[in-house]
């Protein structure tokens, strides 16, 4: 069984090829690889033309998973949540693809996709570690947790394809908040990663900043807004030339209190009753490529005797298309799929949530 | 269409142009205006289709000084002051109307911009003419800011070049602002469109917490709500990070009747949300990620605005001049938050362009 998968929600344009839960080839066109084609500012223009790149990404994937579309089993593709005019590209093409070679089509929602990452296995190696166990060595209800650039969010996994959503953001998405720490300090964008490392050097206890929500955990919401104004304020009280180990000093330690705002309310979640049954957490979503939240995490589900998986590779905490091929292939099972002489009533979900049907299904 | 040297021009034959509908194009202190005689319907007429001029957008007139004005709008005491201050000059200066010009001079509110320009010949006309003339800028709508005579006809079909009586061209005017614009109908003056002449703005509100920043937004979608449907409305929220641009959109979107929780767009550009009570779409754009102001336009902002949609915009000083080239069909309600001395004080100004 293998699915061909387009992810064109933001900024990258991915294409993977899986089979089950192992990825054939995964390919994404970045915008840190144009950086790096470009060497340096790339014209804007280029940047979120997602139609000027997807033939040659296709290309791509098919190659290096030496493939070719009439043999693959389906077409998927991300239908939301995302940016409308960007998810429109890959829905595009993916309709395309399904009419023209008469493959099942699989919406998938982009969320869903991070949520299942973890379940990812290489063709290179054999799932012999501990982490890249297959969805059905999972025991119900399980905990999922995305944190990327647009979204954070914990999720309650009663079975694959049924989910609640039971705390999310209500303001900035933990990503995009380190990305505008990282900003404040003078990094550019995206800085989350930079704020990363330049925080090893750093001490988080040398600066001050207020926990988000502290003793509020049980409203079981994010909220970031009001930690990026105490650091903008921080950072104003204290003029405008840092030492290196000052900057340090402050990412470690906003990155320190961004994290135990997102730890503590998850530890809220793990204590109460209601999800007392959750064994496992599954854990996605490019902040979670972040070490230290990563530790974070590990140390509080050890507490509460719970596994955590995270993704086997770097390349599926970001954006990517094969998380989607992966969760397209559960659908598939579940006969979640659309024939392709019957796609006109599926179009872009700019605000998709995963627990909320697509409002053809 | 006539082109006259400004040393060839006679006041008499341009009084006589304007009795007889002509629109004229002539020089002032700020830019060439277009020119009719605002208590001429047929004149008024022919100027909104030379401008290609939505519908409804008020026209601002010229008059010669003090009194003239006081014919055709009630002018109070702010007023009154500004008039002493700053007439002539590049202000326009906007009161209650009598109702005594042609229908579509005024604003749908019943409201009239008056300026006097500093430009002799054209306060010579109005004098002997009689009565205020229009002086909306002699381009069409969304086209160059007029210096010169070719900053005009460069951007005219033959159609609208034929709507054009007679041009006093006086060569390369001096790069000067368009004039200031300014609402005086409200208990405190409020700055519509800055130009040369800077008045304090004294619409500034303190905010003391994320509570009243959402009221505050709340209150201003109150006052703007009557444009709902009519023109696309602009929130351009400007102010640094953190300041609450989010916190605002989401007064504005509980304001809508949205259910959905506003939250940042900063990852994703764009997020639209539905008021279902309202038959409203809410807008939310964030340009912070933005490299052009171009980008505004990819994501299909034209559209957006002819849709007549509500808009909250951050960081909207990054896309300023493609939200200014709507000004003249759109509501945009320019807000400032910025910080203020205590942890959760801001102070938040606006103003309409």
């Amino acid at each position: 069984m293998k699915i061909l998968s387009i992810d064109t929600s933001c900024d990258e344009t991915a294409v993977a090829i899986t089979e089950g839960a192992i990825i054939l080839s995964n390919i994404i066109w970045s915008q840190a690889s144009l950086h790096a084609k470009w060497g340096g500012v790339v014209p804007s223009l280029a940047q979120r033309e997602h139609k000027e790149r997807i033939d040659w990404v296709i290309e791509k994937t098919l190659h290096s998973a030496k493939c070719k579309v009439q043999n693959l089993d389906a077409i998927a593709v991300t239908v939301g949540p995302g940016l409308a005019i960007a998810l429109e590209v890959g829905i595009s093409k993916a309709k395309e693809l399904s009419k023209k070679y008469k493959k099942p089509f699989i919406p998938v929602n982009h969320i869903e996709g991070h949520l299942l990452s973890p379940f990812a296995q290489s063709k290179y190696l054999k799932p012999i570690t501990g982490y890249r166990l297959p969805a059905t060595d999972i025991s119900f209800p399980a905990l999922g947790v995305v944190t990327s650039g647009g979204h954070t969010e914990v999720i309650l996994i009663k079975k694959i394809g049924e989910y609640k959503i039971i705390a999310k953001t209500s303001d900035d998405a933990l990503g995009e908040s380190l990305d505008k720490a990282a900003r404040l300090l003078g990094f550019g964008y995206p800085g989350g990663a930079v704020l990363e490392q330049v925080a090893k050097e750093g001490n988080h206890q040398s600066f001050n900043l207020p926990i988000p929500m502290i003793g509020r955990e049980k409203e079981m919401y994010f909220s970031y807004s009001g930690l990026k104004t105490a650091f903008y304020r921080l950072l104003e009280g204290k003029g405008k030339d840092f030492s290196k180990k000052e900057i340090s000093d402050l990412a470690a330690s906003y990155q320190r209190v961004a994290f135990s705002h997102f730890i503590r309310v998850l530890e809220y979640i793990l204590k109460s009753k209601e999800y007392s049954q959750v064994k496992q957490i599954l854990a996605g979503g490019g902040v979670m490529a972040n070490v230290s939240l990563r530790k974070m995490l590990r140390d509080i589900t050890k507490k509460y005797k719970i596994e955590v998986l995270f993704p086997y590779s770097k390349k599926l905490y970001t954006d990517n298309a094969a998380m989607i091929g992966i969760a397209a292939y559960y659908k598939f099972e579940r006969k979640e799929f659309l024939n392709p002489n019957n796609l006109d009533k599926v179009e872009r979900v700019p605000r998709a949530k995963v627990d909320k049907p697509l409002p053809w299904e | 269409m006539k082109i006259k040297k400004i040393y060839e021009a006679s006041v008499e034959e341009i009084v006589e142009v304007l009795k007889k509908n002509g629109l004229v194009i002539m020089p002032t202190e700020t830019l060439y205006g277009a020119m009719v005689d605002a208590t001429n319907p047929k004149a008024v007429k022919k100027l909104i289709t030379y401008k290609n001029r939505p519908f409804g957008k008020p026209l601002s007139v010229a008059v010669n000084d003090e009194s003239m004005a006081a014919k055709y709008v009630s002018l109070n005491e702010t007023a009154r002051e500004l008039y002493q201050k700053y007439l002539p000059g590049p202000l326009t200066i906007i009161s209650k109307g009598k109702h005594l010009l042609v229908k579509g001079v005024e604003s749908e509110l019943g409201t009239l911009g008056i300026r006097i320009p500093d430009f002799k010949l054209v306060l010579d006309v109005i004098e002997k003419l009689g009565h205020p003339i229009t002086v909306t800028s002699a381009n069409a709508s969304y086209k160059k800011r007029p210096y010169t005579i070719n900053d005009i006809l460069d951007n005219l079909s033959q159609k609208q070049k034929a709507l054009i009586s007679l041009i006093i061209d006086a060569g390369e005017l001096p790069r000067n602002e368009p004039s200031t614009v300014i609402d005086t109908t409200l208990d405190d003056p409020i700055v519509l469109r800055q130009g040369e002449i800077k008045i304090k703005e004294s619409i500034e509100v303190l905010s003391r917490s994320v509570e009243d920043t959402k009221n505050i937004a709340k209150e201003l979608w109150q006052k703007y709500e009557k444009f709902k449907g009519v023109r696309a409305i602009i929130f351009a929220l400007e102010g640094p990070m953190g300041s609450g641009k989010t916190q605002f959109t989401k007064g504005l979107a509980l304001a809508l009747g949205i259910e959905d929780e506003i939250i940042s767009p900063t990852f994703i550009l764009e997020a639209e949300y539905e008021a279902k009570d309202i038959n409203e779409i809410l807008i939310h754009i964030d340009t912070w990620r933005m490299q052009s102001p171009e980008e505004l336009l990819q994501l299909g902002f034209n559209n957006q605005i002819k849709q007549k949609h509500v808009f909250s915009i951050e960081w909207a000083e990054k896309v300023g001049n493609i939200i200014r080239d709507y000004d003249e069909e759109v509501i945009i309600i320019w807000v400032k938050i910025s910080y203020s001395k205590k942890e959760n004080e801001r102070l938040i100004s606006w103003g309409v362009l």
